[in-house]
C-alpha cells in the first residue's frame, strides 16, 4: 500500500534531510519548525502493461477503436515525445516503444504502408540514432530509420504547413506530414501535469512561428502554474491551437503515466523518507556520496547520465485528446499531489543533475535556473509555495560550463544577453528575433545536435513567473560569477543562505522545503 | 578524511545510532512502525551474568543503598514459607525503587528475579539496555500497548520471579497512581501469587531528576506484604482490584500500624494511596517529607 504524500514539521527528532545539488547530494539540517513536502510513495504499476495498452487502444475514450481507424492506403503518422521525457530516462523497454509496437501491429494487420514516425522535439535538439533507438526499440528503429523515423525539423519550411489562426490570432504552423495524415497517433509520457493534452501535438510538432505566441515572457508570467493547465496561459494557447489542429487532422492521443520509482535500487535511499533509512541506507548514502565526490567531473557526469529509472506504468489512456488528458491528470495527481496549508516566506529546492534539456549533456547555468525557477517553482496548483516577495533558496553548484554541441546559442545568450539585462521582457524585445533567425544557429539546429537559437530565451521566460513573484533568489554552493550574471546571489552554505534571505523575509521566516525528486505537486491552499 | 569523519558523525547523530530510532512527531501518522523487535536479554540470565550480577548487587549496590539511605525493611518473614515463582508488585516513584527491592530480597530470591522495565526508556539506548539487564536482570515491557511480549510468561514458567511496577511509570508527585492490570493478568494466567511491596520514602530520597539519593541518609522503608493468590472462579480484573487493595493496605500499615491498617481494610476505609485531592504542590510537599520510623510510636520503656 503506497502512503500518500504529507507535510513534515521539522522537530528535534528529524534527522538531516537529503538535498540534491547537481551531480551530488548532501544532508542538510533544517531549522525547527520548517515544513517539508514529501511526495506520495510510488503507486503500484499496472499488472500487465501490454494488456493495459491493448485495453486503451481497443476501448478508447470518445473515439473509434484504433483498428477501425486504420485502413490500407492511408497515411499514418506516429509522433512521440522526445528524450526530454521521462527523467531520468526509463529502463528499457521504454513505454513509447511498447505502445508504438502495438500500434504498428494493428497498422500492419490493416495493410498500412505509408507510416512515418516523428519525434516531436519542436525546437529541442535532434536526437542521435542511438537515442532514437533507445525510445522506439530495435525493431521499430530497424524497420523505419532513417527515412521514416525522423526528428521533427521546425526549420524545414517545405515540410511545415500553416493551418490557420486561433480566435486570438495565433498562428498554427506544424509538421506538414502530421497535419496532412489521415490519422495522427501521438504517444506521450506524462511525467508531470504540464505534459500531454494539446501541448503534445500543438507544441511538439510546431515551428517558431507558432511557438512564439505562447513561449514569450507575457504568457509565461501569466501561467500560474504550468502544472495547472486550466490556469496556465501557455496551455490555454496550446489548447486553442490544438482545436484548430483538430479541425484538420484526426488525432488519436495515447497518454501514459508513471509512478515515482525515479531511481535504481542502489540509490533507493533517494526516494525513502530519511527517518526510515536503515543502517544499510545510511551506508549506501555515505558510500555513494563519497564515491561521487571523489570522481573526476566527466566520470561523475557519465555515472549520473547512465542512470535509468525503474519506472512502472500506472496507466494508459487513448482516444480524443481532451478527455484522455483529464484521465491522465487524475492519475498524475494521485501519484504526485500533496495538500499544503498556506504559503511560506522561504521555499527551498534541491536541484538534481538532470532537467529536460541536458539529457546526455551539461546542465549550464541557464538550465539550472530554468529547472529551479521554471520547473520546481511551478510544481504547484492553487498558489506558489512561497509568498509574493518571499525568497527562493536553490541548491546547485551552477557551474559556468556549456555544451557547445548541444547549447551553442546558450553560450552567447549568457555572455551577450544576460550581461545586458536579466529582465525577460527586455531581452525578448531586444534580442529574441536575432537569435531565433540567426542562420548559424538554424544550421546547427538542423544538421547538428543543437537546441534552436531561441531556446535559451524560452528557458529564461520559464523563470519569468518566479522572477516576477519572489523577492530574492539565493543559490547554495553556486558559482558566484555565474549566479551574479543571472542577477542572483550565491551562498556558501544553507545557513548562510538563510542569513542572506533575512534581508528579504526577516529573521524568523517560515520555511518550506520541497523534497523532490521524485516529483511532488503541491496543492497550496 | 576529516570530511568523512564529519559525515559519519552527522549520520550517527541524526539517526540516533545509540538509541532506538524515532520518527518526527508529525510523521508518526504516516510512519509504518516495524513490528517491535525485543532487545535480547536471555544472556543476562545466563550463569556468568548471574554471577556478575550477584557481585554487582552484593558488593556494589547493597553497600551503597545502605550507606546512602537509612533503610528499614519489614515483612521478610513472608519468604519463610513462600515458594517461587511469584510476581512482586510495588508502588513506583523513584529509580531507587528497583535497587531497594533487589537489595532487600533474600539472597536465594535475588538470584532468580527479573525486573520488567519500560522498553522505551531502559531499552531506548543499547548501552542503557545492556547496563540495566546486567545489573538488574531487566527485560523490556512495551508501555504503548504495541504488543504483549511472551518473555514474562516464559520467565515465570522457567521459575524466575518477576518484579513489576503496575503504575507503568514513576509517580510525578510521590503518590501512587492507578495500577494497570498487566501484572494481574499475567499472574492470573500463570497461576502464580503476587507479593505486594510497599516502598515509602524513595520519592523523598531520590525523586525524578536525581541520579543519587539526597545527602543526609534519608529514611526509606521497604515493606513486603502477604502473597495474594488467585481464588477459584476469580477473574483477572477482580484479582487486580485485590492486588491494588493489598498494596494500599501495606502503605497504610507503614504510615500507622498493622492492626489498625487491617481494621480499616476490613471496614473498607483504607486511605487511598493516591493521596489527598489537594493542590499539586501540597501533594509534592507531603511526599517529599521523609518518613520517620520513630515518630508517634509508643516506647516500651517510658
Amino acid at each position: 500500500m503506497s502512503r500518500p504524500g504529507f507535510v513534515l514539521d521539522v522537530d528535534e527528532r528529524t534527522p538531516p534531510l537529503l538535498v540534491h545539488s547537481g551531480e551530488s547530494f548532501r544532508l542538510e539540517e533544517f531549522p525547527l519548525g520548517a515544513r517539508v513536502v514529501y511526495p506520495p510513495e510510488s503507486l503500484p504499476g499496472v499488472p500487465d502493461v501490454d494488456e493495459a495498452i491493448e485495453q486503451a487502444l481497443l476501448n478508447p475514450i470518445d473515439s473509434e477503436p484504433l483498428p477501425s481507424l486504420l485502413r490500407a492506403g492511408m497515411r499514418l503518422t506516429i509522433a512521440f515525445d522526445d528524450l526530454s521525457l521521462p527523467l531520468p530516462p526509463m529502463r528499457k523497454p521504454d513505454i513509447r516503444q511498447r505502445i508504438i509496437e502495438h500500434v504498428l501491429e494493428y497498422a500492419a494487420a490493416a495493410g498500412v504502408d505509408d507510416v512515418q514516425l516523428i519525434a516531436a522535439n519542436a525546437l529541442h535538439r535532434r536526437m542521435t540514432p542511438d537515442e532514437l533507438k533507445a525510445i522506439v526499440g530495435e525493431r521499430v528503429f530497424r524497420s523505419f530509420f532513417p527515412d521514416n523515423l525522423v526528428n521533427f525539423d521546425a526549420e524545414d519550411r517545405a515540410n511545415l504547413v500553416h493551418l490557420g489562426v486561433t480566435d486570438k490570432d495565433e498562428d498554427v504552423e506544424i509538421s506538414k506530414r502530421a497535419a496532412e495524415s489521415d490519422l495522427l497517433v501521438y504517444v506521450n509520457v506524462n511525467l508531470v501535469a504540464m505534459d500531454g493534452g494539446w501541448k503534445s501535438t500543438a507544441i511538439g510538432l510546431a515551428s517558431y512561428n507558432s511557438l512564439r505566441h505562447h513561449h514569450n515572457s507575457q504568457t509565461m508570467v501569466q501561467s500560474r502554474s504550468f502544472m495547472d493547465h486550466k490556469h496556465s496561459q501557455l496551455h490555454s494557447s496550446a489548447w486553442r491551437m490544438g482545436r484548430v489542429l483538430g479541425e484538420h487532422v484526426n488525432v488519436f492521443q495515447i497518454e501514459t503515466t508513471l509512478n515515482n520509482d525515479a531511481f535504481p535500487s542502489q540509490y533507493g535511499f533517494l526516494t525513502k523518507r530519511e527517518w526510515e533509512w536503515s543502517l544499510r541506507d545510511q551506508a549506501l548514502f555515505l558510500g555513494a556520496k563519497r564515491g561521487i565526490d571523489i570522481l573526476p567531473g566527466k566520470q561523475r557526469r557519465k555515472l549520473f547520465q547512465s542512470m535509468e529509472a525503474p519506472y512502472q506504468v500506472t496507466g494508459v489512456s487513448a482516444g480524443a485528446v481532451e478527455p484522455v488528458h483529464d484521465q491522465t491528470l487524475a492519475r498524475v495527481h494521485r501519484q504526485q499531489l500533496v495538500e499544503v496549508d498556506g504559503q511560506s516566506d522561504v521555499v527551498v529546492f534541491g536541484l538534481p543533475y538532470l532537467c529536460p534539456y541536458n539529457v546526455n549533456s551539461v546542465m549550464n547555468p541557464i538550465l539550472a535556473a530554468c529547472l529551479g525557477l521554471g520547473y520546481f517553482f511551478n510544481m504547484y496548483v492553487g498558489q506558489p509555495l512561497v509568498r509574493k516577495g518571499g525568497a527562493v533558496i536553490l541548491h546547485h553548484p551552477v557551474p559556468w560550463e556549456f555544451s557547445t554541441l548541444h547549447h551553442p546559442s546558450y553560450v552567447d545568450f549568457f555572455e551577450e544577453v544576460l550581461s545586458v539585462s536579466t529582465d525577460p521582457k527586455v531581452i525578448e524585445q531586444k534580442f529574441e528575433e536575432q537569435y531565433a533567425t540567426d542562420p548559424w544557429y538554424v544550421h546547427l539546429y538542423r544538421t547538428s545536435y543543437a537546441y534552436h537559437g531561441v531556446h535559451p530565451f524560452y528557458m529564461w521566460y520559464w523563470c519569468a513567473h518566479a522572477l516576477d513573484h519572489v523577492g530574492d533568489v539565493i543559490w547554495v554552493g553556486g558559482d558566484r560569477r555565474a549566479v551574479a550574471r543571472m542577477g542572483m546571489r550565491s551562498a556558501s552554505t544553507f545557513a548562510d543562505a538563510l542569513e542572506m534571505a533575512s534581508d528579504t523575509v526577516g529573521r524568523a521566516p517560515s520555511i518550506t522545503y520541497m523534497h523532490s525528486p521524485p516529483h511532488a505537486l503541491a496543492h497550496v491552499k | 578524511m576529516t570530511s568523512l569523519v564529519k559525515d559519519v558523525k552527522q549520520l550517527s547523530r541524526g539517526w540516533r545510532w545509540t538509541h532506538r530510532p524515532l520518527p518526527p512527531k508529525s510523521a508518526e501518522p504516516h510512519h509504518s512502525f516495524p513490528p517491535p523487535s525485543e532487545f535480547p536479554t536471555e544472556w543476562a540470565r545466563s550463569r556468568p551474568a548471574r554471577a556478575a550480577r550477584e557481585v554487582i548487587l552484593r558488593v556494589g549496590l547493597t553497600p551503597i543503598v545502605r550507606n546512602q539511605t537509612t533503610l528499614r525493611v519489614e515483612g521478610l518473614d513472608i519468604f519463610d514459607d513462600l515458594d517461587g515463582p511469584v510476581i512482586f508488585i510495588a508502588n513506583h516513584s523513584s529509580h531507587l525503587d528497583t535497587a531497594l527491592l533487589l537489595t532487600t530480597l533474600p539472597i536465594e530470591w535475588q538470584r532468580k528475579v527479573a525486573v520488567g522495565a519500560a522498553a522505551d526508556y531502559f531499552f531506548d539506548a543499547w548501552w542503557r539496555a545492556v547496563g540495566s539487564a546486567l545489573a538488574f536482570a531487566t527485560f523490556p515491557i512495551e508501555r504503548g500497548g504495541v504488543g504483549l511480549s511472551e518473555t514474562p510468561t516464559r520467565l515465570l514458567s522457567e521459575g524466575w520471579s518477576l518484579v513489576m511496577f503496575p503504575e507503568g511509570t514513576r509517580s510525578p508527585d510521590g503518590w501512587t497512581r492507578r495500577f494497570r492490570l498487566g501484572a494481574a493478568y499475567l499472574a492470573h494466567a500463570a497461576g502464580v501469587p503476587v507479593v505486594p511491596v510497599g516502598l515509602v520514602g524513595s520519592y523523598a530520597a531520590m525523586p525524578r531528576g536525581r541520579g543519587w539519593p539526597k545527602p543526609g541518609r534519608p529514611e526509606v522503608h521497604v515493606r513486603y506484604g502477604r502473597p495474594v493468590t488467585v481464588q477459584t472462579d476469580e477473574d483477572a480484573r477482580s484479582f487486580g482490584t485485590r492486588i491494588s487493595a493489598a498494596s494500599a493496605t501495606l502503605l497504610d500499615e507503614d504510615r500507622s500500624d498493622w492492626y489498625g491498617a487491617r481494621r480499616r481494610a476490613a471496614a473498607g476505609e483504607t486511605p487511598s494511596p493516591a493521596g489527598p485531592q489537594v493542590a499539586g504542590w501540597r501533594r509534592v510537599w507531603e511526599s517529599t517529607a521523609s518518613p520517620r520510623s520513630g515518630a508517634g510510636r509508643a516506647k516500651a520503656w517510658r
